[in-house]
């Protein structure tokens, strides 16, 4: 009945391929029919032939724009703190001397630096907002960009559409939902979680491959039992976690079978001296792996460069225990970023994927411009810098402009719900895009009152 | 007929139509039912005083629409109250007139009291400037309410401090906010109206009502907050509660009460909010949109307190109520679920059967399975009490014990991350031994907050291991022993909450005199009490006298233990908040989901799903001297929890009201001691040989499966932690992972006692799902079944033999993930026979059937 080929994907009697089976069945799984996908194309909401697929860097712990990416070099001793600016490939723009490589691709991002937020200072408040555009208000939990993206337009190929690495975003001290999931479109949109640490000598995406003894034939034949013993249980399609349950497992065996798939995963396949060039550690892994990944159908790459801000070195930069000193942005925080960024550009750039990779460096918030008592900045969401580049996004510019201190945006100030537009718009989604929220009402990706960026297309 | 003690006549009067008949029932051209009108006893005191009237149609005790936009109105005296189309009344002199109301062929009348019209009601900062100043946002977070301010002006977030308020209104900015001889040039009223450049925008018009307040208190001299300003004493909302189905939009009225007896309309002015979009929304101007079915709270926020308006919408179909008064019950939680379940047009299922009980019952209870042969003696057993005396046995089992020891130390965090090993160990034994007595959960709670001592010898000590500082304390006990955050008031008088900044320093200064130090080993540490410490309030600079929340506050210099005067608040039998908590937990345990959801999410504006239910379920609790057995008792016995998960052709949208079992996901503990369980190969955990998972103390125990199925940090007091939900990485270690793998290919266990002992297809079959779902499969499960085994072996026999492990090639390849060691795993054994067992194993325990209790 079976064939069983060398690429472990197995052959219906009928020619069918067992993926192209799952993946018929997958659109509808994912719960957004082919004729719901054409209104929208036809409304000209999703440009379904935009192919830019999108990776977020999560600087978690919130940078000090004031010692990376806005510097003022004029300002008091005690505002401008201990780094020196520099100069770049783009005259006119200067960055901190803790990015010697970035300094030399500052024509291939942008640098906003007037992103602020309007609610509380806290870690997770500024993760809701950068991630989803928006604040999570009564028991509304909104969808991460990248979940809308997988509602959207589902998966590319056999791979899972939006990734989340190496882990979710832990404690980060305000015990509120980080903004890393689907929300309200349910949680068969969430980003598939490595759960694993790329720069482990020994690395594997857990489970991903079958032991020896668990043949393809074998596992298919598992598989065909597992549905006739579910038959009893029918009844539990009313439960949403059940429903969940069946479509996670026709995912994870649409991965399995996949050559791709397991290659996007597959660090060994890189030299040596680009994983130095990277950098050998859990940050600048994921950038390598999120690289093979949109060389694989992800569309969607989330990588968290810290998990929590709790006694490890971050951008967090209290000063004291246990948060982090400001001199660690230049012993280790920047330089693991500078790494990992320029390489990741570089890549994309060499192999001409820069122009369909958007990819995005951010943190939650900036930091107060005066410096503490502790020799540390506080958290600041009145004004901080974020970068953008790649995915048809003009690098090389400054939009918006703080005050002399960093203290507020000057000129043009952007909100969350502003940078979300701009991301939206260049993966070729409408700001105006329906999607289902709360009570069944359909509601625009984007709060209305927000457009993309300009400038930066 | 009506019970005039809740309709008053001079509130309601009937129609013409129905007055003569003895049931209240009218079906009109414009719809079913009475008409009625509310507030009654309308008094409004003071210069162009008003109030919005709400009409109702009326069935039985329920409002069941909105007719205030079709209905006309009419004043019997327009020289004392005008009323206009809308509803609004109006005072206009002293005296009395009576407001009728026609909808169509219906009618009815209310009374008017006018009082002191011609004096203009004295506007207070505190009661009158506040809530504009609220209500159109100028001190919200993305505006002045922000730590920084916004141009250089900064008012407390959401009105929390109106003395501060005022300070910056009158005194700053040389004064220019407010223009008493010219209140017109006040800047509070030239930037919000954009009469000049506002960077917040225009937030209303010249003349609007806000307007109109504000000018009105700057013209009045701007007369500061006083002691002497009237305090509200009741806020109430027009209808409190209605029936109404999708589509409907249904208008809510605001009514504030105060001290000096005079009432307002301050629906203008309050905040709406839902918390059930999915059922209803509500806009600003209080106007509730009905969107599905089941029920919704709509919140209304005036001055720091908050009302609510509870909408139900009762599904579509048509229930005989015969079904409800046959459907079995065996004790209380029977009738409140019943008497819901009818409210909302929901059919109860039938009673679960044997099999699904018993297998529901040890899982909830004690988290595992019953063995095959304590399923048979069950099946077999005739007697009509025979679930009563199942529930008692379980009661008593050790594994009782274990899983609820292990449930109380997910509450209380007990952890290596946190805790030393031998700590850890004493706080986990005090807990065990208090779940083995069967401690009363007052009792357990008290010894906690007490605790004094060595941590190695009184482990409950170590929750001030835990928690240091009063303001982790208080944060902590408040979810943890009343189900609710007020962490928001630590900077703050929360929006939408009831505690206040001030509570909340209050409540911390209880734990002030906390002390710990040292002892004589690693990780033995001494609680002590200390003499002397307070914590001041942020704002004040200044401790306060230590208050338990709505509790008498202890005077500072007074000598008595304030820990020991914050349990005797927090224990008492007239604590609402205390037992509500555990039973609410408890009940979740067993019904998957809390009467209040999330379990540490408890407030007003998150109404319990079946209020009554949980009052008496809390009121059980207590008078069971917080017996949590007796609780648990009490709801296994219930033919509630004893329905069968199958919907009804009209229930299966229901998740929310019991009316049939809601199948649950195990938690990841249950599944790695079941799938232990049935295989008989047990996990092994490295330094806790022998204990199954649920017998772990401690949550950081390395275990691939455990973090992967959702088991809790433990790091925060929250139920969210324990993840439920299925993920694809769960798919893809069962599928390819090495727990259930070697557990099937294991030397030793079931799999290899039926494939030594010849057991035939039939006999695999039934003993697996006897072990594994406690029931025997159906004759149709064991044809095909059968069937697929004999079509297994022939793929397996043809199989080249490269595809399995050679055998002496060792253990097979694992991926190279952290997870727990086990113990040490046989060779894959190649005989088909056997592979085809594993094979049907595998099936059985990751099928959903296995996976959920249902």
């Amino acid at each position: 009945m079976f064939r069983f080929d060398a690429e472990k994907s197995v052959e219906f009697c009928d020619g069918m391929r067992r993926r192209d089976f799952l993946h018929a069945g997958s659109l509808a799984l994912l719960g957004l029919s082919l004729r719901d996908l054409a209104v929208l194309k036809a409304a000209g909401r999703v440009d379904t032939a935009r192919d830019v697929n999108c990776i977020m860097l999560m600087l978690v712990g919130g940078p000090s724009h004031i010692d990376t990416w806005d510097m003022k070099p004029d300002a008091p001793a005690e505002i401008r703190g201990p780094f020196k600016a520099i100069p770049t490939n783009v005259s006119g723009i200067q960055i901190s001397e803790v990015f010697p490589r970035m300094a030399r691709h500052a024509d291939k991002y942008a640098l906003l630096r007037s992103v602020y937020h309007p609610g509380a200072g806290v870690h997770d408040v500024g993760h809701q907002y950068m991630q989803t555009g928006r604040f999570f208000q009564f028991g509304n939990e909104q969808p991460h960009i990248g979940c809308v993206l997988s509602k959207l337009k589902g998966p590319k190929g056999d791979a899972p559409p939006h990734v989340l690495l190496p882990r979710p975003i832990g404690n980060t001290g305000g015990n509120l939902p980080h903004g890393q999931n689907a929300g309200f479109l349910g949680k068969t949109y969430d980003p598939f979680v490595l759960n694993a640490d790329p720069s482990d000598p020994d690395f594997q995406v857990p489970d991903l491959v079958s032991p020896d003894y668990l043949p393809p034939l074998r596992v298919d034949g598992r598989s065909s039992m597992r549905q006739l013993v579910d038959k009893a249980v029918s009844h539990l399609e009313s439960v949403p976690d059940a429903r969940l349950l069946d479509s996670n497992f026709q995912s994870a065996y649409r991965m399995m079978s996949s050559q791709s798939t397991r290659e996007a995963f597959d660090l060994s396949q890189e030299s040596d001296a680009t994983k130095e060039r990277y950098g050998r550690n859990r940050f600048g892994m994921s950038c390598l792996l999120a690289r093979r990944m949109v060389e694989r159908d992800v569309r969607f790459v989330t990588v968290n460069m810290f998990e929590t801000v709790f006694n490890e070195i971050t951008w967090d930069i209290h000063g004291s225990a246990p948060f982090s000193p400001i001199s660690c942005y230049r012993d280790l925080v920047g330089p693991m970023f500078d790494h990992a960024y320029s390489s990741l550009l570089e890549d994309l750039h060499d192999r001409g994927l820069l122009q369909n990779t958007l990819v995005l460096a951010m943190g939650e918030f900036g930091r107060t411009p005066k410096v503490n008592p502790a020799g540390g900045r506080d958290h600041w969401t009145n004004c901080w810098t974020i970068l953008m580049g790649g995915g048809g996004i003009k690098g090389g510019q400054v939009i918006g402009a703080s005050d002399e201190i960093g203290g507020y945006p000057r000129d043009r100030p952007i909100a969350p719900p502003d940078v979300a537009a701009t991301i939206y718009k260049a993966l070729g989604i409408d700001v105006e895009t329906p999607i289902i929220g709360a009570a069944n009402r359909p509601v625009p990706v984007v709060d209305y009152g927000h457009a993309p960026i300009k400038e930066l297309f | 007929m009506l019970k005039s003690r809740r309709w008053p006549l001079a509130a309601v009067l009937l129609a013409a139509l129905t007055a003569s008949s003895g049931t209240p029932r009218a079906d009109t051209p414009e719809g079913p039912g009475v008409l009625a009108v509310l507030p009654d006893a309308i008094v409004l005191r003071g210069q162009g005083s008003h109030q919005q009237l709400v009409v109702e149609a009326r069935v039985g005790d329920s409002y069941v629409g909105s007719r205030t936009k079709s209905s006309t109105f009419a004043s019997s005296n327009p020289n004392v109250a005008t009323v206009d189309d809308a509803g609004v009344v109006t005072a206009v002199r002293d005296g009395r007139a009576f407001i009728t109301i026609r909808d169509g062929a219906r009618r009815a009348s209310t009374m008017v009291e006018v009082e002191r019209a011609s004096a203009a009601y004295p506007l207070t900062f505190r009661n009158h400037v506040m809530p504009v100043l609220t209500r159109v946002g100028c001190n919200s977070g993305p505006c002045h309410g922000t730590l920084a301010g916004k141009n250089g002006f900064k008012l407390t977030l959401r009105g929390y401090d109106p003395e501060a308020d005022y300070l910056t209104l009158t005194r700053q900015a040389t004064g220019r906010r407010v223009n008493p001889v010219e209140p017109a040039r006040s800047l509070m009223l030239l930037k919000p109206t954009l009469a000049v450049s506002h960077g917040g925008g225009k937030r209303f018009a010249t003349g609007s009502p806000e307007y109109q307040v504000l000018a009105q208190w700057i013209a009045a001299g701007t007369p500061a907050p006083s002691d002497s300003d009237p305090t509200m004493t009741h806020l109430e909302v027009f209808p409190p509660a209605a029936r109404l189905k999708a589509g409907d939009e249904q208008p809510l009225v605001v009514r504030a009460r105060f001290s000096d007896g005079h009432a307002e309309d301050v629906t203008r002015w309050a905040k709406f909010t839902t918390n059930e979009g999915a059922v209803a929304t509500v806009g600003d101007d209080g106007v509730v949109k009905v969107q599905g079915t089941g029920e919704a709270a709509i919140s209304a926020w005036y001055l720091s307190r908050l009302v609510t308006a509870r909408i139900a919408s009762p599904f579509p179909a048509h229930i005989d109520p015969t079904v409800y008064a046959r459907a079995p019950r065996a004790n209380f939680i029977d009738d409140a679920v019943l008497r819901k379940l009818q409210e909302l047009n929901i059919e109860p299922s039938a009673l679960s059967s044997d099999a699904e009980f018993i297998r529901r019952v040890y899982l909830d209870a004690a988290g595992i399975l019953p063995e095959p042969d304590e399923v048979r003696t069950f099946l077999a057993d005739a007697r009509p009490d025979k679930r009563t005396r199942l529930i008692d046995a379980l009661l008593e089992r050790p594994e009782f014990v274990d899983y609820w020891a292990y449930k109380w130390s997910d509450l209380l965090l007990v952890s290596s991350r946190s805790l030393q090993s031998n700590a850890m160990w004493a706080y986990y034994n005090w807990i065990r031994a208090s779940v083995a007595a069967n401690k009363p959960w007052d009792a357990m709670t008290r010894e906690i907050l007490t605790a004094s001592g060595n941590t190695l010898s009184n482990g409950a000590a170590n929750y001030y291991v835990l928690h240091k500082n009063p303001v982790d304390v208080t944060e902590n006990a408040a979810v943890t022993f009343m189900g609710f955050s007020i962490t928001c008031a630590r900077c703050h008088n929360h929006p939408l909450e009831r505690w206040t900044q001030k509570d909340y320093y209050q409540m911390a200064n209880l734990f002030s005199r906390v002390a710990i130090k040292n002892g004589s080993e690693r990780g033995d540490i001494i609680v002590y009490p200390a003499r002397t410490g307070e914590i001041n309030h942020p704002r004040l600079n200044a401790p306060l006298p230590p208050r338990p929340l709505d509790g008498q506050p202890l005077p500072l210099d007074s000598a008595q233990d304030r820990r020991q005067y914050f349990a005797d608040w927090l224990v008492s039998p007239d604590n609402p908040f205390f037992a509500r908590a555990v039973v609410n937990r408890v009940w979740k345990n067993f019904m998957g989901r809390g009467l209040v959801e999330s379990v540490d999410d408890i407030r007003d504006a998150n109404p319990p799903s079946n209020p009554e239910l949980l009052a008496a379920l809390t009121r059980d609790f207590v008078e069971h001297r917080f017996d949590v057995q007796q609780l648990a008792r009490t709801i296994m016995n219930s033919s509630t929890y004893q329905l069968t998960s199958r919907p009804t052709a009209t229930n299966a949208a229901d998740l929310k009201y019991h009316s049939h079992y809601i199948a649950k996901r195990l938690p990841a503990e249950v599944i790695l001691d079941a799938i232990g369980q049935v295989t008989g190969v047990r996990e092994v955990f490295p330094g806790y040989p022998g204990r199954r998972a649920l017998q772990l103390p401690d949550s950081s125990v390395d275990s691939y499966f455990l973090t992967a199925f959702g088991r809790p940090s433990r790091v925060t007091a929250a139920d969210s932690e324990r993840q439920q939900e299925p993920s694809i990485t769960q798919a893809l270690h069962v599928i390819n992972g090495d727990t259930i793998n070697r557990k099937l290919t294991a030397s030793g266990g079931l799999i290899q006692s039926l494939v030594v002992g010849g057991a035939d297809n039939r006999t695999v079959v039934e003993r697996l799902y006897l072990s594994a779902l406690s029931r025997r499969p159906t004759d149709e499960e064991l044809r095909t079944l059968m069937l697929a085994m004999d079509e297994a072996t022939a793929r397996e026999t043809a199989a080249p033999v490269t595809a399995a492990a050679a055998p002496g090639e060792g253990t097979p390849r694992v991926s190279a993930a952290p997870r727990a060691a086990t113990d040490d795993v046989a060779p894959p054994v190649t005989s088909p026979r056997r592979r085809v067992i594993e094979d049907l194993a595998w099936a059985i325990l990751t099928g959903r059937e296995f996976l959920f209790n249902q």
